[in-house]
């Protein structure tokens, strides 16, 4: 698959960016056909080339009995549920049997784990640790609030070619940008390997990126909050092993580490970067909170007009004041806020236009489910239901993934002039649509989840 | 262009509230309507001493009476009928079995099953003021009276509604149900047959059924108080207790059916040839039975066995499933996304096999390691997962007292496990191919029902002539000459 050799499609799919001959803009204004087109191609390039080489492709092959993709939609029945990336048994982790978990994830990519020394580690991050420093991978475990964890085996060629993209998009082919990162530096959550790849592409290295805390935010520790947070709402506590027990206090420790040092790092950002334009991503909640830091000590306008603010967090930002935005503009001192839509399962960050909507990066095809079938609605028009995707830049992984959010996706043109689909603001997890006045004797997952709300005082 | 939404009725004090109707969504494609809760609820948040006393006078005998004659007129009965058709949509199960769990309803009401209701609270106290000579010398006369009780019931068995009339007739009880979405339909066909069968008699306007959206608070707030009411019955757990937690206090007791999930122990037992068939068929039953929607249907099943066995057994009692009689199971009829994403996503882990499970016919999960899946609190629509451990006792620590019943065989085993499963919260263990027969004069989650819903009152006195001081402080009679 050297680039000297690829098809337009292949290179399309690998290097969205080169295909464009560096041109973002260009990349938003493809004919519906063309990009359809396109789309297709590549996708059944990775079908073929994946076909064979991944373990749990091939059983959802056997399983669905889809053999050949003709048609965009011929994918949807292969498109991976969020479960597929937490489907090892929780307790290979209680037992630190990272070799089969190792075995496990190799059903889940192409790239060749013999080399990895999982058998030694004895911690989560351990064994990510020499996963990264072993092979090309650069798995991104989901963040924690259901005691089991998910692992996403993404590559660094594969972030690379999406962040190249980033890159383009904020540098305009210019000089680096500086980088405000108001969270712990380190960690492989999939917003905390952000960072290295904005360090990379974004801010020149790492000097360019204004990070609040140095420390690592360890998955470990965070599987345990989870679990504890867990058992605590069923009214128990938790048996974990001692050793990670005792990491718990370093995490406390760097929790009320990290949340002291969040007007330190205002005041840092004042003397070094004012005036400056920045990047600055993160979840709207982390955002509501530097900017309220920050307009606490009188901090307005610290940066350039023409700096890039993106919140990222859609659904998971709900019971947000209504004035954040604002607050945050404040602060910054931006023109406005470039809102994004992202998800650990695809490599993108999808930016939303002038017009309000998010316009899918061309590399990821959407799709939108019947929610009560999972059969594909026609994609025409605007649709509403169950979103699912496809990220065309996975080539050692299957792109394909059907996600829990209810999302409105409109695949005309939009006014703004870009060509690409664009999904709706408003997205909502599916699970908070149902009936709530259901009420029944058996317990399940979300009796549970309600008791959880109940107990922390929310809805 | 719209169709007719499906119209619900209130009952107030046994009087047919018909309109005017309010709309809700539910879960159907039509929703229904119901009787205006803003005009029926504060209807339903007063005391009236009148009718306490006409059912405190009632004869224990002509109470049993009326049960036996609502029994039987719940036979052939044509608003249960009507309520079978409009559960369509509704109920977590298809019409036909909505009618099936409906022929069990008339054998909760013969004279045979409510006397066991009553020999559970105590015949004596329910008729009289049976007396008990107590050390200290005094008399206690003790008599169980009936509660004005406000019922926030579940909807995933039909039984539930027929239970708490039960209970609240056999005491003497005043009973505020409020229905969920999923069967706003039982209840008021019952209280319809109450009013058909015997209008303005005390036990028909101690009940009063209405629907109104869970949580909403203007009504709540002026409905859920002391001079209302006594307790609050909670099937469901958080689901409706988390509407009702800000009214208690003081004089307002809460008692709450919490949600629970029930589980299977195989004995090595369960594995020898000639066991085998009865087992799968007996496990097909706990797993299967009214479609898997109960707390008391099997879903994790805790097997002494190896990964082989139990993939037999799986084998086996996916097939028993589809065998079961269409009166008592059915495929879930409904395509459940989520689980099919699950199912599929388990069968490419490499860590499962699943047998079935591609149609919504059922499934039969087994864990190649010793732990459920992590989505075992979801399991439904007749998807079961075995899970290999090496002896029974390694089941118990899976199980807490979130478990309500343990479905085991063999009997020797079941012996065994009901002296330790109840120190970690089990409430019932019980014979294999039996867990979703519950019956409704025995204890429930951990306590017992129909003892809870009255008020224990006690009369007390004295021996003639003795000196009161000697009961207020004994150690007077030492100090008296
Ligand atoms: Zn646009």
């Amino acid at each position: 698959m050297s680039s000297q050799t690829a098809t337009t499609e292949e290179l399309f799919a690998d290097d969205p960016l080169a295909w464009a001959g560096g041109d973002y803009r260009a990349l938003h204004r493809l004919g519906q056909t063309e990009l359809a087109d396109l789309q297709l191609a590549a996708l059944r390039r990775r079908f073929a080339d994946l076909r064979g080489e991944l373990v749990v492709l091939d059983a959802m092959v056997a399983d669905t009995g889809v053999e050949a993709v003709e048609t965009l939609g011929d994918v949807v029945p292969l498109l991976f549920s969020p479960e597929v990336y937490k489907s090892y048994p929780a307790s290979l982790l209680r037992r630190k049997r990272f070799d089969v978990l190792t075995g496990w994830l190799g059903r889940l990519t192409t790239v060749d784990l013999s080399g990895a020394g999982a058998a030694a580690a004895t911690s989560i991050d351990d064994w990510l640790a020499d996963l990264d420093a072993s092979t090309d991978l650069r798995v991104q475990h989901s963040s924690v609030t259901s005691g089991t964890m998910s692992f996403v085996p993404h590559t660094h060629t594969e972030v690379d070619a999406m962040f190249s993209v980033v890159g383009a998009r904020v540098r305009g082919g210019g000089d680096p940008v500086p980088v405000v990162w108001p969270m712990i530096r380190e960690g492989r959550s999939g917003i905390m390997r952000c960072a290295d790849a904005l360090a990379e592409h974004v801010a020149g290295g790492e000097a360019g990126v204004h990070a609040m805390h140095p420390g690592r935010m360890s998955a470990d520790v965070m599987l345990l909050a989870g679990q504890i947070a867990a058992a605590r709402a069923r009214g128990e506590d938790v048996a974990a092993d001692p050793g990670l027990l005792a990491r718990r206090e370093e995490f406390e420790t760097l929790r009320r580490e990290s949340e002291a040092a969040m007007p330190g790092f205002v005041e840092r950002l004042a003397d070094t970067l004012r005036g400056q334009r920045v990047y600055l991503m993160n979840t709207w909640n982390t955002l509501h909170q530097l900017a309220s830091t920050g307009l606490d000590r009188d901090l307005h306008g610290l940066f350039a007009a023409d700096s890039l603010i993106e919140p990222g967090g859609g659904t998971k930002g709900a019971h947000m004041p209504g004035d954040w935005q604002d607050r945050v503009l404040r602060f910054t001192g931006a023109e406005r806020l470039q809102h994004i839509y992202a998800m650990t399962e695809t490599t993108a960050l999808h930016p939303m236009c002038g017009e309000g909507r998010y316009h899918l990066e061309p590399w990821t095809v959407a799709f939108v489910l019947d929610p009560a079938t999972d059969e594909p609605l026609p994609r025409t028009g605007t649709q509403t239901g169950r979103g699912a995707f496809f990220d065309l830049l996975a080539r050692t992984h299957w792109g394909g993934f059907r996600s829990e959010d209810l999302v409105t996706v409109a695949y005309e043109p939009c006014a703004c002039g870009r060509s690409t689909p664009q999904v709706h603001d408003g997205i909502r997890r599916l699970k908070d649509v149902g009936d709530v006045d259901k009420i029944n004797c058996a317990a399940t997952d979300s009796a549970h989840r309600a008791a959880l709300d109940h107990l922390s005082g929310g809805s | 262009m719209a169709l007719m939404a499906l119209a619900v009725p209130a009952v107030v004090r046994g009087e047919l509230v018909e309109g005017p109707l309010v709309e809700f969504g539910g879960r159907g494609e039509t929703g229904f309507a119901v009787a205006d809760p803003a005009a029926v609820v504060p209807r339903l948040g007063t005391r009236n001493l009148a009718l306490s006393r006409e059912l405190a006078a009632l004869d224990l005998d002509d109470i049993l009476d009326y049960l036996a004659e609502l029994g039987a007129r719940l036979v052939d009965n044509g608003h249960l009928d009507e309520a079978v058709e409009q559960s369509a949509g509704l109920a977590d199960t298809p019409p036909g079995l909505v009618r099936s769990n409906y022929r069990l309803l008339p054998g909760l009401f013969t004279r045979e099953a409510t006397e066991e209701v009553v020999a559970a609270i105590g015949r004596d106290v329910l008729t009289g003021w049976p007396e008990r000579r107590m050390a200290d010398g005094r008399t206690g006369a003790v008599r169980a009276f009936g509660v004005r009780s406000a019922h926030i019931i579940a909807g995933n068995s039909p039984l539930i509604a027929a239970m708490t009339l039960v209970r609240t007739a056999v005491t003497r009880g005043e009973a505020v149900v409020k229905t969920p979405s999923n069967d706003p339909l039982t209840m008021v066909a019952l209280a319809r047959t109450m009013i058909d069968m015997a209008p303005g008699h005390p036990l028909t306007r101690a009940v009063s059924v209405a629907y109104w959206k869970g949580g909403d608070e203007a009504l709540e707030r002026r409905l859920y108080h002391p001079a209302a009411f006594d307790k609050i019955v909670a099937w469901g757990g958080m689901a409706s207790v988390k509407h009702v937690t800000r009214y208690l206090g003081p004089g307002l007791e809460l008692v709450t059916f919490d949600p629970k999930q029930s589980a299977t122990v195989l004995g090595p037992e369960a594995f020898e040839p000639d066991a085998l068939d009865d087992v799968a068929r007996r496990l097909a039953l706990d797993v299967g039975a009214f479609n898997q929607v109960g707390c008391v249907n099997a879903r994790v099943v805790y097997a002494v066995c190896d990964t082989g066995a139990a993939q037999d057994l799986a084998r086996r009692v996916h097939a028993e499933l589809q065998a079961l009689p269409p009166t008592v199971s059915t495929p879930a009829g409904r395509v459940d996304t989520e689980l099919r994403a699950r199912l599929r996503a388990l069968r490419t882990s490499g860590f499962h096999t699943v047998v079935g499970g591609r149609a919504d016919e059922g499934a039969v999960i087994v864990s190649h390691l010793d732990e459920p899946v992590d989505f075992a609190g979801s399991l439904a629509g007749r998807v079961a997962n075995i899970v290999p451990v090496e002896t029974a006792e390694d089941a118990a620590r899976h199980l807490d007292a979130a478990t309500q019943t343990v479905g085991v065989y063999p009997a020797a085993l079941r012996h065994r496990l009901r002296e330790v499963l109840p120190l970690v919260g089990v409430q019932r263990t019980v014979e294999l191919g039996c867990a979703v027969s519950v019956h409704p004069a025995l204890p429930q989650d951990g306590f017992e029902p129909a003892r809870r819903l009255v008020r224990w009152v006690t009369d007390e006195h004295l021996p003639a002539g003795s000196d009161p001081l000697d009961i207020v402080f004994p150690p007077h009679r030492e100090e008296s000459p």
